[in-house]
């Protein structure tokens, strides 16, 4: 594969950046610029917000992304294997139960942990 | 030439954007930086005709390790660590010095050694003819069996250490 | 045509980046930062070396890198949050708990 054939996402990807940057500066440019108080708060009409955006978070979010990452590895490995799958026959699939087999007690473990709960 | 002024744009791009992760305060800003410098890597995986890889660094490392990253400094409350100002002018000069130093003995090592070996078994063409993924999984299910099992058990290692050390009561 | 010691030169100059961000900063999470631009470095490498020297087997290291890295972050960020739950830091010199 020669590297013009990625011409299309080359091309994808300025058309993207191109935009937000237009947009961001056309918006800055030809719009007006009236601050008040009361257009600088993040919900124009219904609740005062309060206190700051930047409050620190709960643990639960860091364990969900964790394991999210843990297993989209083991995901990436599926993609070679499927590829080839056929030409490996039962061998592959042996050696691929295997990884998913040592990677599940690891998800027991976290199942039974109660890290997957929500409360 | 296309391929030299694509190197180019990258590597430079990359360059600055790496930089950028270490001088920012503010490490939200070092992480936008480094998924820049990571999604260029990917680009320059493509030049070097490794699509595979580059597909993998842009879903593992451009997703899923900066989400990671974004969510740990979401985690912290770190209003008032920005306040934490590190001023030691001895130690930044010695350490930009000793960076230098090392890129310099780094080129020095690159320009005195013959940068070549006996070739191996996959030149560009074929690898392309026969399809990268192909090449790759074959190689990996076969010759490099043990080292992908060990993983799944380097993983299973992650998980359970990192459930450990995020329990409340350590 | 661009040359192999073009790509060395970058995976150089990148891995130069993360030692010098590794000296200088003093946030954990940034330092961790730095040694991702260094794994990312060592990678570039491999493909440049997988490339020119026409085997795959730097390729297949990547991967493996990879999943090292990604197993890596995951401890290391945990480790970083017990750390801050105890310290209420992120300051790596105030993390002396191993030193005497």
């Amino acid at each position: 594969m020669m590297i013009t054939d990625y011409l299309p996402i080359f091309i994808f990807l300025v058309v993207a950046v191109g935009f937000a940057l237009v947009t961001i500066f056309l918006s800055s440019i030809i719009g007006k610029r009236k601050i008040t108080p009361q257009k600088m708060i993040p919900y124009e009409c219904g609740m005062d917000p309060i206190g700051q955006a930047r409050k620190p978070f709960s643990v639960k979010f860091y364990i969900i992304a964790m394991l999210f990452i843990i297993f989209d590895i083991e995901a990436v490995f599926l993609y070679p294997w499927a590829v080839i799958f056929k030409e490996l026959k039962i061998f592959g699939l042996v050696e691929m139960a295997i990884f998913i087999a040592i990677l599940l007690v690891g998800f027991v473990y976290v199942w039974k942990k109660g890290a997957l709960e929500w409360e | 030439m296309f391929e030299t002024f694509l190197f180019v744009l990258l590597a430079v791009v990359t360059t600055i954007a790496a930089i950028l992760v270490i001088v920012q305060r503010n490490p939200v800003a070092s992480a936008i930086y480094l998924i820049i410098t990571l999604f260029c890597l990917a680009g320059i995986y493509l030049l070097l005709s490794a699509p595979f890889i580059a597909v993998i660094q842009v879903l593992v490392y451009a997703g899923a390790i900066m989400v990671l990253f974004l969510f740990v400094i979401m985690l912290l409350n770190l209003e008032k660590e920005k306040k934490l100002i590190y001023r030691n002018r001895l130690q930044k000069v010695l350490g930009v010095f000793l960076g230098g130093v090392l890129l310099a003995q780094i080129g020095m090592i690159f320009s005195s050694v013959l940068l070549e070996g006996s070739k191996g078994k996959f030149p560009a063409e074929k690898v392309a003819a026969l399809g990268n993924t192909e090449v790759v999984a074959r190689l990996l299910f076969t010759d490099f069996l043990l080292p992908f099992e060990i993983v799944s058990v380097l993983l299973l290692v992650a998980i359970v250490g990192a459930i450990v050390l995020a329990k409340k009561q350590i | 045509m661009v040359s192999l010691s073009s790509y060395l030169i970058l995976s150089a100059i990148l891995f130069s980046v993360g030692v010098v961000g590794f000296l200088l900063r003093r946030n954990i999470i940034v330092i961790f930062m730095s040694i991702e631009l260094m794994l990312n470095a060592a990678n570039l490498a491999f493909v440049a070396f997988s490339r020119f020297l026409d085997s795959m087997d730097g390729q297949i290291f990547v991967f493996f890198v990879m999943a090292v890295a990604a197993a890596e972050a995951v401890v290391g960020l945990a480790i970083i949050m017990a750390m801050y739950r105890v310290k209420e830091t992120v300051n790596a010199d105030e993390m002396n708990l191993m030193k005497w």
